[in-house]
């Protein structure tokens, strides 16, 4: 299986994911696929998010560390950085890869996108045009799609 | 025709009575039409454009004139063409260029451009000019029938000032040129054909122009008049054609095309037009028959560019012809002159700065190219054209066009706007104001800082006419500075043409201005050397015509003068052409002066190029077709594989086999003997003697008597005036008034005996023989020119007290590090106590004063040492202030590189006699042997420009006779024999115990075997990714890692966990200290803070093994980066993107492979070997070998490449108390002396430990008897050189060699490899060949 011949780096990071998990995320990885991982971050306090649960998805390539890993969100999220698929605009996912970098790592940089989101980078045009115009209004809209959709359930 | 113009006949009537000159109706309409009836529009369409203008166009001596519009000011009524009578010359001596212009039509632009008179621009030399419709006439005159104008014509013509010239029928000139123009007709246009008539321009020497679809015939004076008045006849013909274009109304046609022929190179182009050229320029006229012997015919189509019609019509192309003397071309519209058309307008002179006052006609005057693009049109009436000429008021206009590019020539008016009368009338009498100057006819000043070479008498030809020449009026030369042409070059103008206007010299008088111009091939060589301002040139007129016509041959008497201090100067730059394109130059403008002087060399050179060049020659030396492919493969090798990086690049590629072949190894020497001094304490076997014989010979140079009498091979003797005599180098150029002896010939040579023959002891025989001091002074002067001006590369001149200053010194040997120990014991060793003095200039406390040098007889130092001081002090270096009697560089190879410092500070010792002793006198390259010529100072070969040329290019281009020619060099100055060489009797020279060559397999043990298997396997694994990405080549660094890692495992398995790199941090501190030096430089990287390194290095100094932040294990091997992050170097290379650069994991700081360091740690092996202690297989048999020895009391050497295994071996070593020695090259010099003395003298340890590297060249160890080989080396000559250490002279017993190599591995194959390459390099394999070759080599090792 694919688990077969995991890299004992993945299965480091895995062991320290799950023993020392990093404040407000939690990441396991699939049964049947250890590069796959479920992850749910909780929205930062004192932003938008806040109270939300969001879900992602990660995945190690083959290539990994040298490679990113994939991470998506699955919960529905208004972000200007966060396309409606949960694709993430995030310079270590794409060109800023380090492999020094981790899966810790990795989703604490997400977490922080959440509190700092950057309409100036922005992956959802329209999210962003929003924020840029009227930041109050798509602050509230960012906490009504939290209410809607990552209020947990 | 007309019919339009009846529509709009009232606006053409205004605008005509506005214009206040004619012009056609048609052409008013079209103007009309095209600004939509405009009325003012088309006025000042018109009067922008349309502007009838005569250009007139004279050819003085300098070049051409184009006058502006023409005025009648001059009050010679219709003689409009008086005006060019500038210079208070005779209207009639200047060639003048008419043009008559007829109006062309373009049919998108209705603009006129066509006006198409265009003006042609003669030539130069001779240059006439030519002219449209028009005429012109000159010495050479053009007449131009045109059929159409000929009655009104008449008076133009008379008008114009030609003698009398008309319609091409008369010409009492000597040259004429008709041209028959035709009118065309042209259906659709009603325009004027009158454009018809083009120009053009001929030079009757060299080119000769065309024309259009006008019929030009012309006849030089030089040579003929139509009356058969003189001899040969130059007739052109051209037969323009007309062009059609169906497309196009008119013009196209129009346009008479310029062309310009070089008869005698080139031949110009035509559009449109065909020329017929004959170096004779013959002429056919229409009906007119003259011969025609045609020696190229070009014929041009005319360019159909229907977007531009304009220039089409216009547009000739011109071709330049790139010959030297280029040629130029014409337009009708544009007219580009190289040569030396020297646009002498004052007009156009001013041009540059004024643009010729903005109306227009711009000349441009390069300063050597002349590109002269005109366009003029005159807009005659239709009827007649001369009406224009004559009417002062009208305006006339003059476009400059300029050429964008060649060969097609663009089009562009600049500006057009009339030209004032007032501006013109100024232009012309600043003309005039030249006349009246006193004959210059007196004598020139003696000057004793000129030397006369020679008075000759030259003929120049004339570019004026008149009355300008006395008898003996002195004539001024007036040279192109160098590196005008760049002002010109922007222009468009070919190189050639850039090159030949550069390449004119004019003559002028005082009083009449510009004359003539000398021949080329004078002003080839002359051009240089008076710019080098080493030459003068004066000259007078003889024989001076009462009135000078144009392109006469002129007699001038000239002398050339040689400023007495090239004499006492060596500075050859100043011989030669100093044009980057012509460095390479073998051809030298003194040798060439001389050879015009007809002066000649009273002693020839024995040399010569022309010999050495010569295709038919056949040197008379025995080598077969065999050889020299062989040979020749060798280097095309070489130069394909320059990126074969070897992992040791100063290992031998060629073998000994094949440099016999390359250099030749003469088999029997037929060499007297000669005893050996007896200072000298050993005796020498007969081939020592020999060569004592051989060198001493070559250090007399053939007999000191004899030599100092005999001219040198490469020099040719002069005697110039007052028997003065003068020497000139024929291969440098370089000249001088010592005599240059035959000894300045290099005395000494390339002692090339092959390893193992005693170079060491022959060069101590010949040291005591003649110890030497200095330079023999009668000869110190000469010879420090010769010498220091002979070294190819780098050029000094000493002056002579320079050179006396110096202090004279005895012998240099210059050595490799390794052997200076060597050299001093065998001195001392040889040679009587006290009867020589040895001073090791080496190491920390060395003097700086050259007398303390010089004081000794022998004085050694390493390559190291002298080109740091060369590097520090130039040639004022300790070594560079004596004046060395001789000077040795023991393994000369060392200098291989001609360009290093090294090589460079060897060039420049200054010394009596040269020596270089190698074994290898050609390593890699042929080059190689350059840079020993160069050092010996062998002329003309340490010239590159001559061994370039006459070997290295054609040796690599596969030319047998460059091989003889290095054989022919080297056979006087080398000495080169073999262990295989025999006496005369027959019999080896030298007589050497036997080696006993063996090779031991190993058979590993299967622990041992695991894991070299799984080495192997993973090592596989990457190489076929290579192979598979087809990217093995490119991996080659990659891929020998993976290869040395294979080896060593053979070796040792604990190896392959050895640390790679070497401990050179391995104090902490000094890591500390590299960090916080470095990184501050560059404010980009981010360097890391003093408390971060600290911490850094205090975790390293407390042993931690952080966790590496790529595989997150304890970093294994870890390495350091610029920035102090640490990680596993396996994880960091493999986190890049390319092997040898990439970002920092950690901060994304950009890292080069080289910046990484080990981290520093006590230990060299990742495990604690000594604790862990196993015997590899290959430590066992070694043990064993070593054991059964042991008993014999024999002396053992072990060679490795890797010091890491001599470290391993020396655990075994310990343990059983076995005594040992060891030699690698951390040792310093004197730790190395003592090795080597305590491993001679000591019997208590009889091993030596020897890394490959170290000891493999130069040392004697003869002590010892038993060679082991551990590990097999790429190149077999390597291992080879290591045995000689031992089996060589001194050695007097069988020598054994054992070389260990480990069953299937990849040891074995290497072994393959190595028997391939050395097929390989006997072989003739190509480049590709070898390419291929490498991907098989290294298939093989993975197999």
């Amino acid at each position: 299986m694919a688990n077969s011949n995991l890299p004992r780096r993945i299965i480091k990071e895995t062991q320290r994911l799950l023993s020392e998990p990093a404040p407000g995320i939690s990441a396991s990885p699939s049964e049947d696929n250890m590069r796959y991982f479920n992850v749910m971050i909780l929205g930062p306090t004192q932003s938008p998010y806040e109270g939300g649960v969001f879900k992602l998805e990660l995945f190690l390539p083959e290539e990994y560390p040298m490679a990113a890993p994939k991470v998506r969100f699955l919960t529905k999220i208004y972000h200007p950085n966060i396309d409606k698929l949960g694709r993430i605009c995030l310079d270590i996912l794409k060109d800023k890869w380090s492999p020094a970098l981790q899966i810790r790592t990795v989703l604490l940089s997400i977490q922080a996108l959440l509190s700092a989101p950057n309409p100036d980078d922005p992956l959802s045009e329209n999210i962003a045009k929003h924020w840029k115009a009227n930041e109050a209004e798509a602050v509230e809209t960012a906490k009504e799609w939290t209410r809607l959709y990552a209020s947990g359930a | 025709m007309e019919g339009k113009i009846e529509e709009n006949d009232e606006k053409v009537k205004t605008i005509r009575s506005i214009i206040g000159f004619e012009i056609p109706d048609s052409e008013i309409m079209e103007v009309l039409i095209e600004k939509n009836n405009d009325i003012e529009g088309a006025i000042n369409h018109l009067l922008d454009f349309l502007m009838p203008l005569i250009v007139k166009k004279t050819v003085t001596s300098t070049g051409v004139r184009i006058s502006g519009p023409v005025n009648q000011e001059n009050g010679e009524g219709k003689n409009v063409f008086d005006v060019r009578g500038a210079k208070g010359v005779k209207v009639d001596e200047e060639i003048e260029v008419g043009i008559d212009e007829k109006r062309r039509k373009e049919e998108e632009s209705k603009v006129l451009d066509g006006c198409g008179a265009n003006g042609v621009v003669g030539e130069l030399d001779l240059g006439c000019g030519m002219v449209n419709g028009v005429m012109v006439n000159g010495e050479m005159e053009v007449g131009i029938n045109e059929k159409r104008q000929k009655e009104e014509e008449m008076e133009v013509l008379d008008g114009c000032g030609a003698n009398g010239v008309v319609n091409g029928v008369k010409v009492d000139e000597k040259i004429e040129v008709c041209m028959d123009e035709k009118r065309r007709k042209e259906e659709e246009s009603k325009v004027l054909d009158g454009c018809g008539a083009n120009g053009f321009v001929g030079e009757l020497d060299l080119c000769c122009k065309m024309v259009n679809w006008v019929k030009v015939r012309k006849e030089t004076d030089v040579c003929i008049d139509e009356k058969g008045q003189k001899g040969e006849e130059c007739d052109m013909d051209i037969e323009g054609k007309r062009r059609k274009e169906e497309g196009k109304k008119v013009l196209d046609e129009c346009g008479a095309k310029g062309v310009s022929g070089k008869l005698i190179l080139g031949c110009g182009m035509v559009n449109g037009v065909k020329v017929k050229e004959e170096p004779d320029v013959s002429i056919n006229e229409k009906g007119l028959k003259v011969k025609e012997e045609i020696n190229e015919f070009v014929e041009v189509k005319g360019r159909q560019e229907e977007e531009k019609k304009v220039f089409d019509v216009c547009g000739t192309k011109g071709v330049v012809d790139k010959s030297v003397l280029g040629s130029e071309m014409v337009n009708r519209l544009k007219v580009k002159e190289d040569l030396d058309v020297d646009i002498e307008e004052k007009v156009q002179k001013e041009e540059e700065k004024k643009n010729f006052d903005g109306r227009g006609a711009k000349g441009f005057v390069g300063k050597v190219i002349k590109e002269l693009v005109l366009e003029r049109w005159i807009k005659p009436p239709k009827s007649n054209p001369h009406i224009d000429m004559q009417k002062p008021k009208e305006e006339k206009e003059l476009k400059m066009v300029k050429f964008k590019e060649e060969p097609v020539l663009c089009v562009e008016p600049l500006s057009s706007m009339p030209l004032s009368k007032q501006e013109y009338n100024k232009l012309n009498s600043s003309n005039n104001s030249l006349s009246t100057v006193v004959i210059e006819d007196g004598d020139f000043p003696e000057d004793s800082d000129w030397l006369l070479v020679g008075r000759t008498v030259v003929t120049g030809l004339s570019t004026t006419k008149g009355r300008k020449l006395e008898n003996n009026e002195i004539v001024h030369f007036s040279f192109p500075q160098p590196g005008s042409s760049k002002n010109s070059s922007q222009w468009g103008g070919s190189r050639a043409a850039i090159a030949a206007a550069s390449s004119i010299v004019r003559f002028s008088t005082k009083r009449s201005g510009e004359i003539g111009r000398l021949p080329m091939e004078w002003a080839k060589c002359l051009i240089p050397l008076v710019n080098s301002s080493k030459v003068k040139v004066l000259g007078r007129c003889v024989a001076a015509p009462v009135n000078l016509s144009l392109m006469q041959e002129l007699m001038l008497y000239v002398s050339f003068y040689i400023d007495h201090t090239v004499f006492t100067t060596c500075d050859k730059s100043s011989w030669r052409l100093d044009s980057p394109s012509q460095i390479d130059t073998t051809t030298y403008p003194l040798l060439t002066l001389f050879k015009l002087l007809k002066v000649k060399p009273f002693q020839n050179a024995e040399f010569t190029p022309e010999e050495l060049d010569s295709r038919k020659r056949q040197l008379n030396l025995d080598s077969d077709s065999n050889e020299a492919a062989s040979l020749l493969s060798v280097a095309k090798r070489r130069r394909g594989c320059q990126p074969y990086s070897e992992p040791n690049k100063d290992e031998q590629v060629i073998s000994e086999a094949s440099l016999n072949k390359l250099v030749g190894s003469v088999d029997v020497y037929d060499l007297k003997e000669m005893e050996a001094p007896d200072t000298l304490m050993c005796s020498l076997r007969s081939y020592q003697k020999e060569a004592l014989y051989w060198m001493s010979e070559s250090e007399k140079g053939a007999g000191v008597e004899e030599a100092s009498k005999t001219l040198h091979p490469c020099w040719a003797a002069y005697r110039i005036c007052e028997e003065r005599k003068i020497y000139v180098n024929i291969f440098s150029g370089e000249a001088t008034t010592d005599f240059p002896t035959a000894s300045n010939a290099a005395r000494g040579g390339i002692l090339a005996d092959a390893m193992g023959l005693g170079k060491t002891v022959m060069t101590i025989a010949l040291i005591l023989a003649n110890l030497g001091r200095g330079s023999p002074d009668d000869q110190d002067i000469v010879m420090e020119d010769a010498d220091e001006t002979e070294c190819a590369t780098k050029r000094i001149s000493y002056t002579d007290t320079e050179v006396s200053r110096k202090v004279k010194g005895g012998t240099l040997i210059v050595c490799p590090m390794a052997l200076l120990g060597q050299w001093k014991d065998e001195l001392e060793a040889h040679s009587k106590p006290d009867s020589v003095s040895v001073f090791v200039h080496y190491g920390g406390d060395r003097s700086n004063d050259p007398r303390v040098i010089a004081d000794q007889d022998v004085v050694l130092t390493t390559y190291g040492v002298l080109s740091a001081t060369y590097k520090a002090n130039n040639e004022n270096s300790i070594f560079h202030n004596v004046d060395w009697y001789r000077v040795v560089l023991d393994e000369a190879h060392t200098i291989k590189s001609w360009k290093t410092l090294g090589a460079q500070a060897a060039f420049t010792l200054s010394a009596h006699c040269r020596w270089c002793l190698t074994g290898t006198p050609l390593q890699n390259n042929l080059e190689d042997l350059y840079s020993l010529l160069c050092f010996l100072h062998v002329e003309p070969w340490c010239n590159w420009a001559w061994w370039n040329k006459l070997i290295q290019r054609p040796y690599e281009n596969g030319d047998q006779r460059a091989l003889k020619l290095i054989k022919a060099i080297l056979r006087p100055l080398m000495l080169r024999r073999t262990k295989d060489t025999k006496d005369k009797d027959g019999r080896p020279i030298l007589v050497l115990p036997p080696t006993d060559i063996q090779v031991i397999e190993c058979k590993q043990s299967e622990a041992e075997r695991d894991f070299y298997d799984a080495l192997f396997k993973r090592s596989k694994v990457q190489f076929d990714q290579f192979v598979a990405q087809g990217k093995v080549l490119h991996n080659y660094a990659n891929i020998l890692e993976l290869l040395l890692r294979l080896r060593q495992c053979c070796n040792h398995p604990f190896l392959v966990m050895s640390r790679s790199d070497t401990q050179q941090f391995a104090d902490l501190d000094k890591l500390a200290r590299r960090f916080l030096e470095t990184n501050p430089d560059s404010s980009t990287q981010k360097a890391p803070t003093p408390a971060y390194v600290e911490e850094v290095v205090e975790g390293i100094r407390n042993g931690e093994n952080t966790e590496c932040p790529i595989c997150l294990e304890s970093a294994d091997d870890p390495v350091l980066t610029p920035c102090a992050h640490r990680m596993c170097r396996e994880c960091l290379l493999s986190s890049w993107r390319t092997p040898a650069s990439g970002l920092c994991p950690i901060c994304r700081q950009m890292l080069h492979k080289h910046e990484l360091l080990t981290c520093p740690s006590a230990n060299r092996f990742r495990i604690d070997v000594e604790k862990n202690w196993q015997e590899s297989s290959k430590v066992s048999k070694l043990m064993d070998c070593l054991k059964s020895i042991r008993k014999s009391g024999e002396k053992s050497i072990v060679f490795s490449q890797w010091t890491s295994f001599l470290d391993l071996f020396e655990i075994p070593l310990k343990r059983k108390n076995i005594g040992y020695l060891r030699f690698d090259g951390k040792l310093s010099q004197k730790q190395r002396e003592r090795v080597l003395k305590e491993f001679s003298e000591t019997n208590e340890k009889t091993i030596l430990l020897m890394s490959l590297r170290a000891g493999g060249v130069g040392l004697n160890l003869t002590a010892a008897s038993n060679v082991f080989l551990m590990d097999p080396w790429w190149n077999p000559a390597v291992e080879e050189q290591a045995i000689m250490r031992i089996h060589r002279i001194g050695q007097k017993k069988t020598v054994r060699v054992r070389r260990f190599i480990v069953k299937d591995t990849v040891e074995e194959r290497m072994q393959q490899v190595q028997a391939r390459k050395q097929r390989m390099i006997a072989g003739a394999l190509t480049d590709e060949e070898v390419r291929s070759a490498r991907l098989e080599e290294l298939k093989m090792l993975f197999r």
